[in-house]
C-alpha cells in the first residue's frame, strides 16, 4: 500500500517563526535610541538593572511595548482567521461581531468619567466587549442554534449603535474629545507591563483553536456538511466564537481599535500556505505578531519624536503587500 | 434487526408538513432507490435518516437506536451522506477534501492514508493533487463521494448523485455503487431518472407529497399507473432489447380536442400516434396487423384499434370495426403507408367516410408506394394532402376540423360550443 506523505506544515511555520524573530529583534533595537545587537544581548541577559537609564528605557518602555504589539497582532490575526472561516465571508474582520465597538464604548465611558487610569479603562473596555458579545449571541440564538448570519447582522448593528453612543459622549465631553479620538485610533504609546499582562491572558485562547484545526477545515464546507461528516457543529462554533470574542476584546481593551491586521493577515497567509488550518492558524499568529511589531516600529520611528497612529501604518504596510500577493496568486 | 427503521414518521418545517406517516425498513445490504416528484420530501427523508433532522412524531432508528441518541461522530461512522449541493470556495487540494471524510474515524493512522486508494477506486487517482475549486462539476461530485466513502459507514445515502454527470459517468457511478453494495455497503439513493432507477435498483421507494406511495421491487413499483398517479404524467412501458423502458407524455388536458382516426401500418403512423395523443386528441387506428410496429405502439398507448391477425389481409370483421371507428372520428388521417391488396380495404373505407363528409387528411407519401392505384381516388374525393407528418401536425394545431354529429357520446358538451372551431373546407 502506497501512502503519500501529507503535505507538511512545518516549513511554513519555521519560516514564519524565523521572520517573527527577525521582526522582534528589529523592533527591540530600533527606535529613538537605537541599540546595537550586542547591547540588546547584554540587556536581555542581565535583565532590568535599577539606576541604568538605557536599561530602564529598554526594560520599562521598549520591551513591553514591542511585546504588546506582537501579542495584539497575533490575537487579531487568529481572531480574524476564526471569524472569516466561521462566517465564510472574506470581508470579515475581528470587529464585525461588535465586540470592538462595545469595548470602545466601555473605554469612552472610562475616559468621560475620568477613570482613564489603568486598570479601570481596560476593565470597562473588556466589560463593554463581552456585553456586546452576549447581546449579539442572544440575538443569534434560534432553537438552541447560533445562526451565524443573524450573528453577523446583529454584530454590525450593535457596532453602529455603540459608535453612535460614543459620538454622543464625545460631543458631550468636549475636553475629553482628544483622548477619546486618540484611543479609538489605537496606539501602543505609553503602554507598559500591566497591559502586557492583560494581553498574556489571551495566550490560551490563541492555543485553543489549534486543537480544532480539523473541525475548522471541515466547516469550510458549510455547517450542514460538517454535521454530516461527524463534527459537533454547534459546540465547535460556540467555542470558536467565544474564543474570537475574547481575543478581540482583550486586544482592543489594551490598545484601542487597530484595523487591517485581522482582515488582511489571514488572507495573506491563505495565499502563502493554503486554507488548511493546521498551517493557517500558527502561521497567521506569527505573521500577525510580525506585522504588528513592524507597524509599531514604523509608527514610532518614521517621524520621531512624533508618532503615526499604528492603524495607519498597518494599512500602509498591509495594503500593498496584499495587493501584490493577490496579483501573484497562491504559489503552485 | 433492520439497519434503518422508520415508524410512523411525521416531519414539518415550521408548520408546513413535509413527511407524513412514513414507515419502512431498510435491511443491511439493501440497494434501494428513492424516486418522487420535486418537493415530495426525498431530501428531508435522507436528512432524517442521517439524524440531521428529528421527526416531529414517530421514530427513526439506526440499528434499533433512535437517531437523536447518536453523537454526530458516531452517526458519521454509521451513515455517510453524499449531498446534492456541495460548496467549497477555499483553495484546498482534492486529497485534503477527501481526507476530511475520515474525521469520524479519529486520528488513527490506518484511516489517514487511503485517500489515494479511495480516489483510485473511483477511477480518479490523478485528481489527488489538484485543487478542488478547479474541478468540473462531475469531478467534484465524485470527489465528494470519495469523501463519504472515507467514513467507512455501513449505509451510504446519496442525494441525486448523478445530476451533474454525463451519461458515461452516470453509468460508471451506478456500476460502482452496485459493486460497493456487493461488498456489503447498503445504499439508499435519491434519483430522478426513472429508467436508471429500474435498471440499477433492486427496490424502489416512491415518495409522493410526503407519503410513501409504493415500496418494493423496482418493476412492481414503477407501473405506469403509479407513475401517472405520482407524477401526473402519462407513462408508457416499453420492452426493447431485453430491457424495460418508461416513456412519458404530458397528462391529457381536461378538455378533449377531438377524435382522430389514423390509417397507417409498418411504423408509418407510430410517430403521429404519439404526437396526437400527447397533443390531447382521442386517437384510434386501424386496420393494423397484430405485432406490426404501429399496432405495438398503439397497444402501449392504449388506443382503440381495429386489428387483423399477423401477416393476413384485412378481413370482414376487422374492416367493419375499422369503419365504425372512422365514423366516430372528427378527422381521418392517412399516413404514408404502402398500399397493397392486403390493406386496400383501409383506403376504400377512407374514401367512403370522405364521401360521407368526414374530413380526411393524408401524407403525400401514401401516393408513392401504392401497388393498387386506389390512392389516385383520394384527391378527387376531397382529401387534403400534406408534405409530411410535421406539416400536417402544424396545420392541425391551427385548425382542428369538427363535425358535431360524428362525435362520440362521451365528448364534453363545451366542445360543441367552442368558438374557435374552424370548419374544414373540403
Amino acid at each position: 500500500m502506497t501512502r503519500l506523505a501529507r503535505t507538511s506544515v512545518w516549513p511554513g511555520i519555521s519560516l514564519a517563526a524565523g521572520i517573527f524573530v527577525v521582526c522582534l529583534v528589529l523592533s527591540l533595537v530600533l527606535g529613538p535610541v537605537s541599540l546595537s545587537l550586542s547591547q540588546l544581548w547584554h540587556f536581555v541577559t542581565t535583565g532590568p538593572v535599577p539606576g541604568d537609564l538605557q536599561n530602564a528605557i529598554f526594560w520599562q518602555i521598549r520591551m513591553p511595548r514591542v511585546l504588546l504589539a506582537c501579542l495584539v497582532g497575533a490575537e487579531l490575526a487568529v481572531a480574524g482567521v476564526i471569524l472569516q472561516d466561521l462566517f465564510l465571508n472574506p470581508l470579515t474582520d475581528p470587529y464585525v461581531t461588535g465586540v470592538s465597538s462595545g469595548a470602545a464604548l466601555g473605554a469612552t465611558i472610562g475616559i468621560v468619567l475620568h477613570w482613564a487610569q489603568l486598570p479601570w479603562m481596560t476593565v470597562l473596555a473588556l466589560i463593554g466587549g463581552f456585553a456586546t458579545l452576549g447581546i449579539v449571541w442572544m440575538a443569534a440564538r434560534r432553537r438552541g442554534r447560533i445562526d451565524i448570519f443573524v450573528l453577523l447582522l446583529a454584530g454590525v448593528t450593535i457596532s453602529y449603535l455603540a459608535s453612535a453612543i460614543v459620538t454622543v459622549l464625545m460631543i458631550q465631553a468636549n475636553q475629553d474629545m482628544h483622548a477619546i479620538i486618540y484611543w479609538l485610533m489605537g496606539s501602543f504609546s505609553g503602554r507598559g507591563w500591566q497591559e502586557v499582562e492583560i494581553a498574556l491572558v489571551a495566550v490560551p485562547f490563541m492555543i485553543v483553536p489549534l486543537f480544532f484545526s480539523r473541525e475548522m477545515d471541515i466547516l469550510l464546507q458549510g455547517e450542514k456538511r460538517a454535521l454530516e461528516l461527524g463534527v459537533e457543529v454547534e459546540r465547535t462554533k460556540r467555542l470558536l466564537l467565544v474564543t474570537a470574542g475574547v481575543l478581540t476584546a482583550i486586544a482592543v481593551s489594551v490598545c484601542g481599535i487597530i484595523g487591517f491586521v485581522g482582515l488582511v493577515v489571514p488572507h495573506i497567509v491563505r495565499l502563502l500556505v493554503g486554507p488548511s488550518h493546521r498551517g493557517l492558524l500558527p502561521v497567521s499568529l506569527l505573521v500577525g505578531a510580525s506585522m504588528m511589531g513592524i507597524a509599531d516600529l514604523l509608527s514610532r520611528t518614521v517621524i520621531a519624536p512624533n508618532e503615526i497612529p499604528v492603524g495607519v501604518v498597518t494599512t500602509f504596510v498591509g495594503a500593498p503587500l496584499f495587493v501584490y500577493l493577490l496579483r501573484r496568486g497562491r504559489k503552485g | 434487526m433492520a439497519l434503518v427503521t422508520l415508524r410512523d414518521v411525521d416531519f414539518a418545517y415550521d408548520e408546513r408538513p413535509v413527511l407524513r406517516r412514513i414507515s419502512f425498513d431498510l435491511e443491511a445490504g439493501d440497494f434501494v432507490g428513492i424516486v418522487g416528484p420535486n418537493g415530495s420530501g426525498k431530501s428531508t427523508l435522507i436528512d432524517l435518516i442521517d439524524g440531521l433532522q428529528h421527526p416531529g412524531a414517530g421514530e427513526v432508528l439506526i440499528n434499533g437506536v433512535p437517531t437523536n441518541r447518536f453523537r454526530r461522530r458516531q452517526m458519521a461512522c454509521e451513515v455517510a451522506l453524499v449531498p446534492q449541493h456541495f460548496a467549497l470556495d477555499f483553495d484546498l487540494s482534492v486529497r485534503e477534501v477527501v481526507e476530511m471524510g475520515s474525521y469520524c474515524r479519529g486520528k488513527g493512522a490506518e484511516s489517514c492514508g487511503d485517500a489515494e486508494l479511495t480516489l483510485a477506486r473511483l477511477g480518479i487517482p490523478e485528481l489527488a493533487g489538484r485543487r478542488f475549486t478547479e474541478l468540473s462539476g462531475g469531478e467534484k461530485q465524485l470527489v465528494v463521494l470519495a469523501q463519504a466513502l472515507m467514513q467507512h459507514a455501513k449505509l451510504l445515502l446519496l442525494d441525486e448523485p448523478a445530476s451533474a454527470l454525463d451519461v458515461s459517468h452516470q453509468l460508471r457511478l451506478f456500476d460502482l455503487l452496485k459493486e460497493l453494495n456487493g461488498e456489503g455497503l447498503s445504499v439508499l439513493c435519491i434519483l430522478h431518472d426513472l429508467n436508471l432507477a429500474i435498471h440499477y435498483f433492486d427496490k424502489l421507494l416512491v415518495l409522493s407529497d410526503g407519503e410513501v406511495a409504493a415500496y418494493g421491487p423496482s418493476d412492481e413499483v414503477l407501473r405506469p399507473e403509479i407513475v401517472e398517479a405520482v407524477y401526473g404524467v402519462r407513462a408508457y412501458l416499453h420492452r426493447h432489447a431485453g430491457r424495460t423502458y418508461l416513456t412519458f407524455s404530458p397528462r391529457l388536458r381536461p378538455e378533449r380536442r377531438g377524435r382522430v382516426h389514423l390509417v397507417c401500418g409498418g411504423g408509418t403512423g407510430a410517430g403521429l400516434m404519439r404526437e396526437l395523443v400527447d397533443a390531447g386528441y382521442d386517437v384510434s387506428a386501424g386496420v393494423l396487423n397484430a405485432l406490426d410496429t404501429d399496432e405495438e405502439t398503439g397497444r402501449e398507448l392504449g388506443l382503440p384499434m381495429a386489428v387483423e391477425a399477423p401477416f393476413s389481409p384485412i378481413g370482414e370483421e376487422a374492416d367493419a370495426e375499422n369503419r365504425e371507428l372512422m365514423r366516430r372520428a372528427d378527422l381521418v388521417i392517412v399516413a404514408a403507408v404502402p398500399v397493397s391488396h392486403g390493406n386496400v380495404r383501409n383506403i376504400k373505407a377512407v374514401l367512403e367516410v370522405a364521401a360521407a363528409g368526414t374530413p380526411v387528411w393524408a401524407v403525400r407519401g401514401v401516393l408513392d408506394a401504392d401497388f393498387t392505384g386506389v390512392t389516385a381516388e383520394l384527391e378527387p374525393a376531397g382529401v387534403e394532402f400534406f408534405a409530411d407528418d410535421a406539416e400536417m401536425l402544424a396545420a392541425l394545431s391551427k385548425r382542428m376540423p369538427r363535425q358535431a354529429g360524428a362525435r362520440g357520446a362521451d365528448a364534453p358538451a363545451h366542445e360543441v360550443d367552442a368558438p374557435d372551431t374552424g370548419a374544414l373546407t373540403t
